[in-house]
């Protein structure tokens, strides 16, 4: 279901207060991590159910309470994570904060997985020939 | 198992009995046969195996047309049902093709009986659920680092 958030394959923004943190942050914490940190955020159904929401456009945290089962403070926590795993940026307006979908670290763990699908595709092509040899021969009949 | 969703599902029928197609996943020279990218070959003297519950198996990938490419392939294997299932950890690094960066997946292989001796087998991936921690020590090591650099521009 998740592969249903991923609209056109966005520019990044760069929201973040320091640039060069997050640059410097990223330049540490290898590709593998930063898609650790995505699946186990991605793993959560409330919190596929916040990034679906924000498809829609930037929330705040009691725009996005309102549809859940859950309480403000608990959606908040969501929150963090998935600004952990870059999955969304958080800016200030007055007193209101809103949170913003980036779709780029969805994108990453998209195509991660899906180069398995094309791995696997052509891997088993080969096996389907190899196993189609093999009955040839005496032995296996 | 299944709370590490997001992940990765394939579903193959063969036109081949089970035993066979199980064999093609747990015999060196038949997984030398075909696993990996096109173009890719599995040296047999670098290959190996030792199938059961908490064996493993290992080999070497590599492209005779680009020598710049190894990837080594090393699979801890928890749940091993003989002819069934194959259930671990694949770990991949080394010198990868297409801009891969070294990597850990979980892998399930099972293989199912179909009607006229054919054989589905069903694929999933996903990233173990150890990756998790990793990363925690990872951010902590970033940190811990990011702290030393603070503390070096502060002063300049």
């Amino acid at each position: 279901m998740w592969h249903a958030l991923l609209g056109p394959r966005p520019v990044r923004s760069e929201r973040c207060l320091d640039e060069h943190f997050t640059n410097w942050l990223n330049d540490r914490v290898s590709a593998t991590d930063r898609l650790s940190l995505v699946f186990a955020a991605l793993a959560d159904p409330t919190r596929r159910a916040i990034l679906a929401e924000l498809t829609a456009g930037d929330a705040t945290v009691t725009q996005l309470t309102a549809p859940l089962p859950i309480s403000m403070p608990a959606v908040s926590r969501h929150l963090k994570v998935l600004e952990g795993a870059a999955l969304i940026s958080r800016s200030r307006e007055g007193k209101w904060q809103r949170s913003h979908l980036e779709a780029a670290a969805l994108w990453e763990a998209a195509a991660w997985i899906e180069r398995f699908r094309g791995f696997w595709d052509s891997s088993f092509d080969r096996l389907d020939a190899h196993l189609a040899t093999l009955q040839q021969e005496p032995e296996n009949r | 198992m299944t709370a590490e969703a997001p992940d990765l599902s394939v579903s193959r029928v063969f036109d081949a009995p089970r035993a066979l197609v199980y064999r093609a996943f747990t015999d060196p020279e038949q997984v030398a046969a075909w696993w990996g990218p096109t173009g890719s070959v599995r040296p047999l003297d670098e290959m190996e195996f030792d199938v059961r519950p908490g064996g493993y198996q290992r080999f070497v990938t590599v492209f005779p047309d680009d020598p710049s490419i190894r990837a080594e392939v090393r699979i801890d294997l928890a749940d091993v049902a003989e002819g069934r299932v194959l259930d671990g950890v694949m770990r991949v690094r080394g010198r990868l093709p297409g801009g891969f960066a070294a990597f850990e997946t979980r892998f399930r292989f099972e293989f199912y009986d179909e009607p006229d001796g054919r054989t589905r087998l069903e694929v999933r991936q996903w990233l173990p659920p150890h990756v998790g921690g990793a990363t925690e020590e990872g951010w902590r090591q970033s940190f811990a680092e990011l702290d030393a650099h603070l503390a070096t521009t502060a002063v300049s």
